[in-house]
């Protein structure tokens, strides 16, 4: 037996009165807002921001800046070393090498050494009476590009490094990038079913996830890549299979805290449904930690992939990864460093940068600094 | 205690035995024979592959493969990296010298490491503070084989201070020396993490009231803190520590690479170079048991330590 409340029989009490506050005085400060002012102070934080956007960036636009592709292959320019337009002038990166045990006679020879190639003899002496020479050249000029630019050099193949190196930051960063954020999409929606409805599903779900937290990371990816063959899918495969657990429990852990709140118990009073409460109720509250996460994982991507790339699960050939050319380079360091300083300088900067971001994240995001929620 | 015990064996148990399984079928899966040396007439592969048991269905395969390693310790046969020679017989030889780098790494870290940790939290928000950060977060970004360039270039190479690769034929002086830059090259990273974890903890517990609590007794601060701060700040140590060690592990493949170690990890590159399937699998089941065995021992020694795991509290 239902009962019919008429609309007319309810009246608005105050209805007459007039209300003072009204408007806010001051303005609303949301939560990513909050966020934000407080990674703005932190300097560390902004500066790796603004190193990663660089990096980005180059690894977008980077190849547009030379004429060369990233697998130009050529063999009259292999191993140049690196010269790059203002700073040859103070004799930093100007394209020189020194070449050691020719013959002192070759010097004249313009074939051999065109003019102008030679700078400067490092050492004279002899070996079986014949003159011999360490001589210190401008290799442009020496190999006949006398008017290019390789401002990091070129590797074995006669292949253009910055090209090549940016590249690769691009297939890394990609790898990295989708990689965390599958992890992410993964993890969230398992995590928050297993916190959200508890008892049996949270035992069984977590059983699951121990299970797979056994396998070592190393050994998966090498199965997984020997068993889908190398390149970027597998790569990434590898890299999620295991990855997504850990924010399977952040998000697992967030969800029992907040699910008994009572503005949750208020809403479900209300009769939202289940899903709703799971992704517009709670999980925005477990947002900070993951984004932190996020920011944390990417560089151990990063590393994964270039870990892969050593132990020759990498990427084919001609493809560059940050990995790739760091394994290729190490077999030649001791000839030619500079084809390892670059890429080694890159991936630091990029895995100093994300660290320093998300360590800035997550005191921004940190609820202890939120007042008592 | 027991119950939880019996737990952590099972669990560790289904892992590598999961692994195991997982290992065979993948290798077996590949396409293609092991023997696919075109020189072979078809008539011997098929006799080698009888004899490999390679021509019955896969699950009569796995149960060989199974009482081939449970009974007769048969992990299979190197085919192309040292043809012939049973994988048990490779690994073992390379075992000890693998075991060797990483563990030395690891206790060269444990000291420095503390001792930076230690100094960081005394020295809050001083300059030393802030050096050792910095130093720490080099120390955690930069991945371990650019350390071992940089350490190979500059003090093996340039400054000839240590020898560029591993001397097998020196005497117990000079192979120690032969390896000093690998274990240096893979301290660093568990150095900066053991700094970063024993800071944050000490920092927590020197704010303490028990703290606060002893200084009030009138201990003088250096003992408070060495006595009641440091003992409760390095016991979670146990948390990062071990399982350090089979993350060095896996660094240490690239490294034994780099420095011509005749190591585990250096086989494994190889064994999956040349497509010598067996010897990976065998090297894989090794660096599994490694970590396994690891994360065993973590399990346990913090029911030990934390009674709280082990009635399987909420560790959320």
């Amino acid at each position: 037996m239902s009962e019919q409340i008429k609309r007319e029989d309810f009246v608005f009490l105050d209805a007459d009165r007039t209300l003072f506050d009204e408007t806010f005085s001051g303005k609303p400060i949301g939560f990513f807002k909050d966020a934000l002012l407080r990674l703005k102070k932190n300097k560390a934080s902004i500066v790796a921001f603004v190193i990663i956007v660089l990096i980005a960036f180059f690894a977008v636009a980077g190849p547009v800046f030379t004429p060369y592709g990233y697998n130009d292959q050529d063999v009259n320019r292999v191993n140049m070393p690196p010269k790059i337009p203002v700073l040859e002038t103070f004799g930093i990166a100007d394209g020189t090498r020194i070449i050691y045990n020719s013959r002192k006679e070759n010097l004249n020879n313009p074939e051999k050494f065109p003019e102008g190639s030679v700078l400067e003899i490092v050492r004279e002496y002899e070996i079986k009476n014949t003159p011999m020479v360490d001589v210190k050249v401008d290799y442009y000029i020496y190999s006949g590009h006398p008017d290019d630019y390789f401002i990091m050099g070129t590797d074995y193949l006669g292949r253009d490094l910055w090209t090549r190196l940016w590249r690769g930051a691009r297939v890394s960063l990609l790898i990295a990038v989708i990689s965390v954020m599958m992890n992410i999409c993964i993890g969230v929606v398992y995590g928050a079913i297993a916190g959200y409805y508890g008892g049996r599903v949270d035992i069984i779900m977590m059983r699951i996830t121990e299970i797979i937290g056994a396998f070592p990371q190393v050994i998966v990816a090498t199965l997984l890549i020997l068993f889908m063959g190398t390149g970027i899918r597998a790569i990434i495969f590898a890299l999620i299979i295991r990855g997504w657990i850990g924010t399977a429990k952040l998000v697992r852990g967030q969800f029992l805290r907040f699910k008994g709140r009572e503005y949750v118990l208020a809403a479900r009073v209300m009769g939202v449904k289940d899903k709703k409460l799971i992704f517009r109720h709670i999980l925005p509250n477990s947002i900070g930690p993951v984004i932190t996460r996020a920011m944390v994982e990417v560089p151990g991507a990063i590393f994964a992939e270039s870990f892969l790339a050593f132990i020759g699960l990498g990427l084919q050939a001609p493809e560059p990864s940050i990995g790739v050319l760091l394994s290729d380079a190490q077999k030649v360091l001791n000839s030619y460093p500079y084809q390892t300083f670059f890429p080694a300088v890159l991936i630091s900067v990029l895995m100093i940068s994300f660290n320093l971001f998300g360590n800035g994240l997550r005191d921004a995001f940190n609820p202890t600094m939120r007042g008592s929620d | 205690m027991k119950q939880y015990f019996l737990k952590r064996v099972l669990a560790a148990c289904v892992a590598l035995f999961l692994i195991l399984t997982l290992a065979f079928m993948v290798v077996r899966l590949m396409p293609g024979s092991v023997y696919d040396d075109p020189n072979l007439p078809p008539a011997a592969v098929a006799m080698l592959e009888q004899k490999a048991h390679l021509d019955k269905p896969l699950l009569t395969q796995y149960g060989y493969f199974l009482k081939g390693i449970i009974t007769e310790n048969d992990w299979g046969t190197s085919v192309k990296v040292e043809p012939g020679i049973p994988a048990f017989e490779i690994l073992k030889r390379q075992i000890p010298i693998s075991l060797f780098v990483n563990l030395m790494s690891l206790l060269i870290a444990l000291p420095i490491g503390i001792l930076a940790g230690t100094a960081a939290a005394i020295k809050k928000n001083t300059m030393i503070d802030h050096a050792i950060s910095f130093l720490v977060i080099l120390g955690i970004s930069i991945p371990s084989f650019v350390f071992a360039s940089l350490l190979q270039y500059f003090c093996g190479f340039k400054w000839e201070w240590f020898p560029i690769l591993y001397e097998p034929s020196a005497d117990m002086a000079g192979q120690l020396h032969s390896l000093m830059l690998p274990i240096i090259a893979l301290s660093l990273s568990p150095i900066a993490t053991i700094t970063r974890y024993l800071r944050g903890e000490l920092i927590e517990v020197l704010d303490s009231e028990y703290m606060t609590l002893a200084c009030t007794k009138g201990l003088p601060h250096y003992k408070a803190t060495t006595r009641h701060a440091f003992r409760n700040a390095s016991l979670p140590l146990i948390h990062v520590v071990i399982p350090m060690f089979a993350n060095v592990l896996g660094g240490s493949m690239v490294i034994e690479r780099m420095f011509s170690i005749p190591g585990v990890g250096g086989t494994m590159i190889k064994s999956i170079n040349q497509t010598d399937y067996s010897l990976t699998v065998a090297t894989l089941i090794f660096y599994a048991l490694i970590s396994v065995l690891t994360a065993f021992v973590v399990d346990i020694l913090l029911g030990i330590v934390d009674p709280r795991v082990r009635f399987g509290g909420e560790n959320a």
